[in-house]
């Protein structure tokens, strides 16, 4: 029942943050190594806008700080696209290395202005709630709803609107799709901020329960790492299982024995699966 | 008929400013009495061996390692525990170190023969995590989050170390540099270009690309041995993905599969990121704000500019290319 | 007796039949072409042939040695090597160091050679493909139809005893074509001999003497360019049952 829930809660949180990794790499065919900056972005935005801009405040206060960080972050990504990726978008390597180069500038910067002890904000809505007999921080449940309301809204937005299928053309097709005439470049700009922007959101929920510090960017990006190699890097469905089982996985190995552990055992599955099957468990086969 | 580039000797395909520079290095080791400066040169050139070395394989097999410090770490951990534990000398832990590293190389480079781009990045960085991830687990044998300290220095005088990480600096350059310009490189960047064609060459591919990790491995593994000796300490940072990403950085910035430009890159950035110690508080921040200006300016790194390749001057000087035309 | 004998292949890809029983013999010395309708499976008797996908069943015999079950480079070293449809250039290399690159593997059959010898035969087949004004060139500023000579030069330097063409012709001008015709020709009269995959009929069939019919992966006709353009069987699978399109002109 514990491994239930909380493996429920902690797939929600890993989903958000996965599926705009997944999104940018089947779209663009890069590797966004500052996924984990616009999270830790995310958080310490809000944490600026609250604290520091509005100078503290209700829980309204605070969840209009969220919505700023979100805003600010897919407007910062856009400009990082624009500026840095794109003259040499082309090539995987530069890709990588420039946002790898990136996340440790973003981190040291932070580390910089607000020290590396980190700070928080309170959460958006206080005490916990009982299951069964479990007991969960109601800031984390919050992650479920969300979810529960993003993806479809991510689903609408790809299957509905003009620029949702454009990139999913492109994600599918791309030479296709630009001989189509759909701006390839234009819907890796929107997927980029997009994803950066979900990727926030998650930082934004979990600001108030963990401390925000300058090398939160690593986590995420580790764990949207493993998530997409077993979902298939290519495949956003396969990234939402994945995010799931990876969730209650983790819950369930660390009870069994303990986290250093469940962490090694979790890097030798993703190097295993990495070397047996690159297209992911979840995967078809792309190549 | 010219046929010069076919056989054209050892002598004309050298790179003057490279060994300006190891040159200038080792007058600095011999006269040099200045013991601030002999430690910063020290660790710029065991970060000139890690660029060199990674250079061997992504440089010129374009398959983007992103897990060097497994090989850094690795090899500097084995050497300490051994030396500490063993009462070992460094000059027999280092090459043992180094084999062990290059072992690692074999296998890795067996395992991941099919993969490419992001994959093989993937799984390189996979790999470095999980040896990262031992270091705290074995905790017996690596002291965990603080490391081992208390290993035998290299010889008793600074100077001398200075000696023997720039004659070792100056090893690696010279092979390196030899390695590529044989037949063993000219593989490596026809497989670059196309597997299947080098193989349809008759060209035993697996095995060019395995030599090339099992070198880089080595080559990298003597920098951790010597890395760790001459601080006289190991710690998980050796391991870490931060030593991984510089050695990238510094090397990408010189200029990949180029060997020279790595060497250089790594030396003058290193140098820069000592001189920022002026303005301490900042210095992490402006030296990878830098790093991102430099990857920016030149991706291809600045031994790789447009306007080396096409001078003829510039070309000969940095990189040891002679036209024929 | 013949050079080279393909047996019974049989490869499935999941469901897919790709071949099934199919075989063909070459004597030394000819030249002849593989045509079928597109998904016929003609690319992977080349990619089966050449050790780049494994048989299910089925053998590949070079002078009564056996090739299948060995990795591509060392068929290559046995003298059997191939092109593909898409050219596969060195690129960031110069002609002539792109054609060392064969000489860089020690092969069981044939001398690599090295130095002044190496260098005469490099020369002698850019010579013989029309290529030598370009020896010295960067790979990177030749043209298509130039690329597709020097992956002909790059497979000649392997020394092969059959050479392997996947579909030289496609994507080439009209001129180009004929310099590659010209080059093939030429290759074949000094002795070697060569299987060509092709769609442009048209060209092929003015270059080979005997051609085989390939259609679900299965061997349907053989025979002389104008016995098997005269094949019913042929006829329907290749144009449907309208028909009578193939021109040898």
């Amino acid at each position: 029942m514990e491994i239930i829930i909380l493996g429920t809660v902690r797939g929600a949180l890993y989903s958000l943050i996965a599926v705009g990794f997944v999104l940018v790499f089947s779209v663009g065919g890069i590797l966004n190594l500052a996924h984990g900056t616009y999270y830790m972005l995310g958080a310490y935005l809000t944490f600026i806008f609250y604290s520091l801009l509005f100078h503290g405040g209700s829980s309204g206060i605070l969840i209009v700080s969220a919505g700023l960080a979100l805003v600010s972050v897919g407007l910062i990504a856009a400009v990082v696209y624009q500026v840095l990726l794109r003259p040499n978008i082309g090539s995987v390597t530069y890709v990588m290395v420039m946002t790898l180069a990136l996340a440790l500038f973003v981190g040291e910067v932070m580390a910089l202005l607000f020290g590396v002890s980190g700070t928080s904000v309170p959460s958006f809505i206080e005490g916990s709630t009982r299951i069964g007999d479990v007991k969960v921080v109601n800031q984390q449940l919050l992650t479920v709803p969300i979810i529960v309301c993003v993806l479809p809204a991510l689903w609408l937005f790809l299957r509905k609107t003009k620029m949702g299928r454009g990139i999913e053309a492109v994600a599918q097709q791309r030479v296709a799709a630009i001989l189509m005439g759909v701006d390839a470049d234009r819907a890796l700009l929107v997927t980029y901020a997009l994803s950066a922007s979900m990727a926030a959101s998650a930082g934004a929920l979990i600001a108030p329960v963990s401390s925000v510090v300058p090398e939160m960017w690593l986590f995420p990006l580790i764990k949207a790492f493993a998530i997409a190699i077993l979902g298939g890097m290519g495949s956003v469905v396969g990234a939402v299982i994945a995010s799931f089982l990876m969730g209650y996985a983790e819950v369930f190995t660390s009870f069994l024995i303990g986290e250093h552990l469940s962490e090694m055992l979790a890097l030798v599955v993703i190097a295993l699966v990495l070397i047996i099957k690159p297209s992911g468990i979840l995967g078809k086969m792309a190549r | 008929m010219k046929t010069d580039s076919l056989s054209s000797s050892w002598v004309s395909k050298q790179s003057p400013v490279g060994l300006a520079v190891l040159g200038a290095g080792f007058l600095f080791a011999f006269f040099s009495e200045n013991y601030f400066y002999i430690e910063i040169l020290m660790l710029a050139a065991v970060y000139g061996i890690f660029a060199m070395s990674w250079d061997i394989l992504t440089g010129y097999t374009h398959e983007v390692n992103f897990g060097f410090a497994l090989f850094v770490g690795g090899a500097g951990y084995l050497s300490g525990i051994l030396n500490l534990r063993m009462g070992v000398s460094p000059w027999l832990t280092i090459p043992v170190g180094a084999l062990a590293a290059g072992l690692a190389g074999v296998i890795i480079g067996y395992l991941t023969l099919r993969l490419k781009g992001p994959y093989f990045a993937m799984v390189t960085l996979a790999f470095a995590s999980i040896v990262y991830k031992l270091a705290f687990i074995l905790y017996d044998y690596t002291g965990g989050e603080e490391g081992i300290s208390g290993l035998a220095p290299l010889t008793s005088d600074p100077r001398w170390d200075l000696l023997a990480v720039w004659s070792a600096t100056a090893a690696v350059y010279v092979v390196l540099r030899t390695y590529a310009g044989s037949k063993h490189g000219h593989i490596l960047k026809a497989i670059r270009a196309d597997e299947d064609a080098a193989q349809s060459s008759g060209i035993n591919t697996a095995y060019y690309k395995i030599e090339a990790f099992a070198l880089s491995g080595f080559l990298g593994g003597i920098g951790g041995g010597l890395f760790a000796h001459s601080q006289m300490q190991v710690g998980p940072t050796m391991l870490s993905g931060y030593i991984s990403i510089i050695v990238v950085l510094l090397a990408m910035i010189g200029g990949m599969g180029t060997i020279v430009g790595p060497l250089i890159g790594a030396l003058v950035l290193s140098l820069l990121n000592e001189y920022l110690r002026v303005i301490e508080e900042y210095r992490i921040v402006v030296y990878s704000g830098l790093l991102i200006l430099f990857i920016y300016l030149a991706p291809e790194g600045f031994a790789n500019l447009g306007f080396v390749k096409k001078s003829r001057v510039l070309s000969s000087l940095i990189l040891g290319e002679r036209r024929v035309k | 007796m013949s050079l080279l004998e393909v047996k019974d292949l049989v490869k499935h890809f999941g469901g897919l039949v790709a071949l099934s029983d199919f075989g063909f013999s070459v004597r030394s010395g000819e030249m002849i072409g593989i045509i079928g309708p597109n998904g016929a499976g003609k690319t992977t008797v080349f990619n089966c042939m050449t050790g780049f996908i494994t048989l299910d069943s089925g053998s590949v015999l070079l002078g009564g040695k056996r090739l299948s079950g060995k990795k591509p480079y060392q068929i290559v070293n046995e003298g059997l090597t191939r092109t593909w449809q898409l050219v596969k250039p060195f690129f960031g290399m110069k002609v002539v160091e792109a054609l060392q690159v064969p000489s860089f593997c020690r092969r069981s059959r044939t001398s690599g050679g090295t130095g002044r010898e190496l260098e005469e035969r490099i020369v002698g087949i850019t010579e013989t493909l029309g290529l030598s004004g370009q020896l010295w060139e960067e790979v990177d500023n030749l043209n298509q139809g130039e690329l597709r000579l020097l992956d002909i030069a790059r497979a000649m330097v392997t020394n092969p005893l059959i050479l392997l063409l996947d579909e030289p012709f496609s994507g080439l001008s009209h001129k180009e074509i004929g310099r590659i015709s010209a080059a093939v020709e030429e290759l074949n009269r000094k002795g070697l001999t060569i299987i060509i995959i092709e769609h442009r009929l048209r060209e092929l069939m003015k270059l080979v003497e005997r051609v085989i019919v390939m259609n679900f992966g299965r061997n349907i006709a053989e025979g002389t360019p104008e016995e098997v353009v005269r094949d019913p069987e042929v006829i329907e699978a290749y144009l449907g049952k309208q028909g009578g399109r193939i021109g040898v002109a």
